[in-house]
């Protein structure tokens, strides 16, 4: 009797070290500065992109595929966002969001193109922007550079932002507050999506990669029990199709991000300006 | 459950505290593990603000400004072939029109010469036909002086006729006065 792999889906998502690291104690908290596998794949994600941009990077007039490339994502921030929704006033803003596009949509391809390292169960592969502490501090590190850059803008007109214009007074005693935790949750939303999406998917085929093993195992006994290889089977296709949507919701996900976050800007750069 | 959390206190123990048979004990998600956060946060920052740092000095600049130097050679390009074709067609109307200006030009000569032809012609035809009318005058009157001098003749010959046969028939001859009258 074979023995049966345990179906742990959340076992990718599990961080251990490779290399003890320092650790420092700041302010009640313990910073371990140990490299994980989340911090490897975090460097393998920067060196991927350094490596990108060192090869696509090369200013020809006539550019060659590698640089097509580079000059399309560059331009899905710079010519589908910031300049139908911010204007020629978002051109700062371009490497900002430029950045925050690059990494996440690295991080999260790397957790979709590496995964065949996770169906043997070794864990080759780490989906850092499966990992809430991430996805929570792109976001606060979004939301907030915003928010206080509108204050830097605008002063404590900014404010103005929580207070429609025109509103009867009674009315902006219910609106402040409503337009308030509308504009906080922000973050909590931008964080939750872009780790809802990358954890649910890679669940969800871990579960099938699960299944593929754990049927065939029982179809090895023979018999009746043969008939296992089909859900086994059908559960690989599974996995081939879920490859290919996850590869989409990478692609989207980090559209998304950068995309709220330009409309995000806009209204600090426009601001005032009937947007 | 307490297994589940890291071995924070003892250093030492790295990888034999990490090892994943007590991890896989653990219930919920791995990613509410707070200890993990700090560090994990730490570590992101440091790499995404150096990403932040090459993108803006490098990769940005760079790419950006490849677009934007394309988009102009493009622009002057269109503009340079915008010019050159105006010039061109400009040329193409001023030789259109020199052409026209030719060919009236020529159409009028043309039609000068042919007036100037036609009437030398008409000079040299009314010449030649006053010379015709003056010869053909000529003649006519030598042909009319010959008639009259050949009736003349034939008068003479008619009267000296006549008065033969009147003396061979009459034996007298006839009068001059007799004979003018005889002839009507």
């Amino acid at each position: 009797m074979a023995q049966q792999p345990a179906i742990e889906p959340m076992h990718q998502f599990q961080i251990h070290q490779i290399w003890a690291g320092p650790k420092f104690d700041i302010g009640g908290l313990t910073f371990d500065m140990s490299i994980t596998n989340s911090v490897a794949s975090m460097i393998a994600g920067a060196v991927i992109l350094v490596l990108f941009f060192a090869l696509t990077a090369r200013g020809q007039i006539v550019p060659n595929r590698a640089q097509a490339l580079a000059e399309g994502l560059y331009s899905i921030v710079d010519k589908v966002l910031v300049g139908p929704i911010i204007g020629h006033h978002g051109k700062p803003y371009i490497p900002y969001l430029f950045t925050l596009f690059m990494v996440i949509l690295v991080l999260n391809l790397m957790g979709v193109v590496l995964s065949i390292g996770s169906l043997a169960g070794a864990t080759l592969t780490f989906t850092v922007t499966s990992q809430l502490a991430i996805t929570a501090t792109l976001a606060v590190l979004t939301f907030f550079s915003v928010f206080f850059l509108g204050f830097i803008k605008h002063g404590p007109k900014f404010l103005g932002l929580f207070a429609p214009s025109g509103m009867p007074l009674a009315l902006l005693v219910f609106m402040v507050p409503i337009e308030m935790i509308s504009y906080f949750v922000r973050p909590v939303t931008l964080a939750m999506r872009l780790f809802g999406n990358m954890l649910g998917g890679h669940v969800v085929m871990s579960l099938f990669g699960s299944f593929v093993i754990a049927l065939a195992i029982v179809g090895l006994s023979g018999g009746v029990a043969a008939l296992a290889f089909v859900p086994s089977v059908l559960s690989f296709g599974m996995i081939v199709a879920l490859t290919g949507l996850e590869l989409v919701v990478a692609i989207l996900q980090a559209f998304v991000f950068t995309a709220l976050a330009t409309v995000y800007l806009n209204e600090v750069v426009n601001f005032g300006h009937g947007h | 459950m307490a297994t589940q959390t890291h071995d924070e206190a003892a250093p030492g123990a790295a990888e034999a505290a990490h090892g994943t048979a007590t991890e896989h004990a653990s219930s919920g998600l791995p990613q509410f593990d707070f200890a993990q956060w700090p560090g994990q946060i730490a570590w992101f920052l440091i790499i995404f603000f150096a990403m932040l740092a090459f993108i803006r000095l490098f990769a940005a600049p760079k790419i950006g400004g490849t677009i934007d130097a394309r988009e102009a050679q493009i622009a002057g390009d269109v503009a340079e072939a915008r010019r050159l074709k105006s010039e061109a067609d400009e040329t193409a109307k001023a030789a259109a029109a020199e052409l026209a200006q030719t060919r009236a030009a020529s159409a009028k000569l043309a039609q000068e010469a042919s007036a100037k032809a036609q009437a030398e012609v008409a000079a040299r035809l009314a010449e030649e036909e006053a010379k015709l009318a003056e010869t053909t005058g000529k003649a006519e009157a030598s042909i009319a002086a010959a008639r009259a001098k050949a009736m003349t003749a034939v008068e003479g010959i008619a009267s000296d006729t006549a008065q033969l046969i009147v003396e061979k028939l009459t034996g007298k001859a006839a009068s001059v006065a007799e004979l003018a009258a005889s002839r009507g």
